[in-house]
């Protein structure tokens, strides 16, 4: 017997014979192995009956042969079904309007996740977010990337050290890491203060430890300031030297200088475009005009567009327009040393621990070159030169 | 005279050995479902074909089908079910 599913899902065609010796027809379909099947008489001459799809060629060759005329009167199945939905435009318009769905659904952030924060920091970071437009619902294409997202909330939110990153499908998820308040010290071993640099001794403060070294004394780089080892000989103890010792030191900088330099400084006027992208191509969606401006730095980002899990070729991409203008700046002589004596100060001031003080500043060579100044400096510096360095008790 | 010889030889050893009949003679078996459903297995081709009547050649003979409003439901080179109204069932010998 036949399965009729199978037939549903081939298809199946209702063919009309007429004519005489239908029998002998039907007979010779069975004979070349051709199911017929719902045979019906309706007159005398006429008859109908269901064939597969399938046999169709078949059934033209065997009909030939006979004395009947076929005609095709009906059709059911799959195959016919799917044939009558092609060329439905209801049902063209239901797949476009799924795909366009599923791709707007695909490209809306629909949950943001925050990990690993207090409450409050959650707060604050749920508050930077949305004022970077970073929500529920947001278009994807129009966030930043993770990368810029994550130096941004460092930025703003004192509170955190550190904060990856990551999208999981449409789900925005960041990960945490709170400054923390360091816990109390462990008790330090025993050492030794010795120097971090050649100085001239310019003041002690010793909280703990022999001082071995006294105001003005000179010393070299690695040279014991204060012992860890106190108590008379035989009755000896360790312990962690601690303090300051100031000293004089000092340090040599050469700055060189043009009289004159051309910047290109962004005026905060921009213009944004607005493209849709496949490729190389670029496809303008909005911002048409053409701004006036003479000078221009152009930025672009591109965000690429989203079906289901998938990226698809095409992105979004917004190109900023800013406009530069050329600034030009020049010294006069005295300016130019003037300025260069300053850059060396902050260049040093930079490089020097918080506590350090610069006192004296000599110039040693100052000279004038091809339209560049070339200032040398010395400067003399009181800054912390103990460093720690731990006692090996060997025995 | 051979062939005579051989049915009844056939005969024979269906009644003696309990054989099934249908396969040893080569004879149509026919199932019924009330008068909904008939379904013949063994027949050798239609003969004829009519919403009130079905002929089926046979080895030996025909087989007559009589009622109303019948449609084949299915045809297989060695079967065939017969959807209707059955009225008579009636064998033409030869």
């Amino acid at each position: 017997m036949k399965n009729e599913w199978v037939d549903k899902f081939a298809g199946s065609v209702r063919v009309k014979a007429k004519g005489r010796g239908i029998e002998r027809l039907i007979n010779a379909c069975v004979r070349h192995d051709i199911a017929v099947w719902n045979i019906k008489k309706h007159s005398a001459d006429t008859a109908t009956f269901f064939i597969k799809l399938s046999d169709v060629k078949r059934l033209r060759h065997v009909a030939r042969q006979s004395e009947c005329k076929l005609s095709f009167v009906g059709r059911t199945g799959m195959p016919f079904f799917w044939q009558r939905a092609w060329q439905n435009s209801g049902f063209w318009f239901g797949l476009l309007l799924f795909l366009a769905i599923v791709f707007l659904l695909s490209n809306i952030v629909w949950k943001i996740e925050i990990k690993g924060a207090t409450p409050e920091t959650e707060h604050q970071i749920a508050r930077e977010l949305k004022r970077m437009r970073v929500e529920q619902g947001a278009f994807q294409f129009l966030l930043d990337d993770p990368e810029t997202l994550q130096k941004k909330l460092t930025e703003r939110v004192p509170d955190i050290t550190w904060v990856g990153v990551e999208w999981q499908g449409t789900s925005l998820h960041f990960q945490v890491v709170e400054k923390e308040i360091p816990e109390p010290k462990k008790p330090i071993p025993p050492r030794h203060l010795v120097a971090k640099k050649e100085a001239v001794i310019a003041d002690l403060f010793v909280e703990e430890g022999q001082p071995l070294v006294s105001v003005n004394d000179y010393v070299q780089k690695g040279q014991l300031l204060v012992s860890g080892i106190i108590g008379a000989e035989g009755r000896t103890k360790f312990v962690p030297a601690s303090g300051k010792v100031f000293g004089e030191t000092w340090y040599k900088s050469t700055v060189v200088l043009p009289l004159e330099t051309t910047f290109h400084v962004l005026t905060g006027k921009f213009a944004e475009r607005h493209y849709i992208g496949i490729g190389r191509f670029l496809i303008p969606v909005w911002g048409w005009k053409k701004p006036p401006f003479a000078h221009t730095v152009i930025e672009t980002e591109k965000r690429p567009f989203r079906f289901w899990k998938w990226d698809l070729p095409l992105y979004y991409a917004r190109v900023t327009i800013r406009e530069a203008e050329e600034v030009k700046r020049s010294y006069t002589w005295e300016e130019a040393f003037a300025e260069a004596k300053q850059i060396a100060r902050r260049e040093l001031r930079a490089k020097l621990p918080e506590e350090a003080a610069i006192r004296g500043e000599k110039v040693l060579h100052q000279a004038k070159e091809n339209g560049k100044v070339r200032v040398e400096l010395h400067y003399e510096v009181i800054e912390n030169i103990a460093v720690p360095q731990p006692i090996v008790q060997g025995d | 005279m051979v062939k005579k010889w051989r049915q009844q030889m056939k005969r024979w050893m269906a009644e003696k050995f309990e054989l099934p009949a249908d396969i040893m003679m080569d004879l149509p078996r026919i199932t019924m479902v009330g008068q909904i459903h008939i379904y013949i297995e063994n027949h050798r081709g239609l003969l004829a074909f009519s919403d009130k009547e079905l002929r089926l050649l046979l080895r030996n003979g025909q087989l007559l089908v009589r009622g109303e409003q019948f449609v084949i439901k299915t045809i297989l080179p060695e079967e065939i079910l017969l959807q209707g109204k059955i009225r008579q069932v009636v064998y033409i010998e030869e």
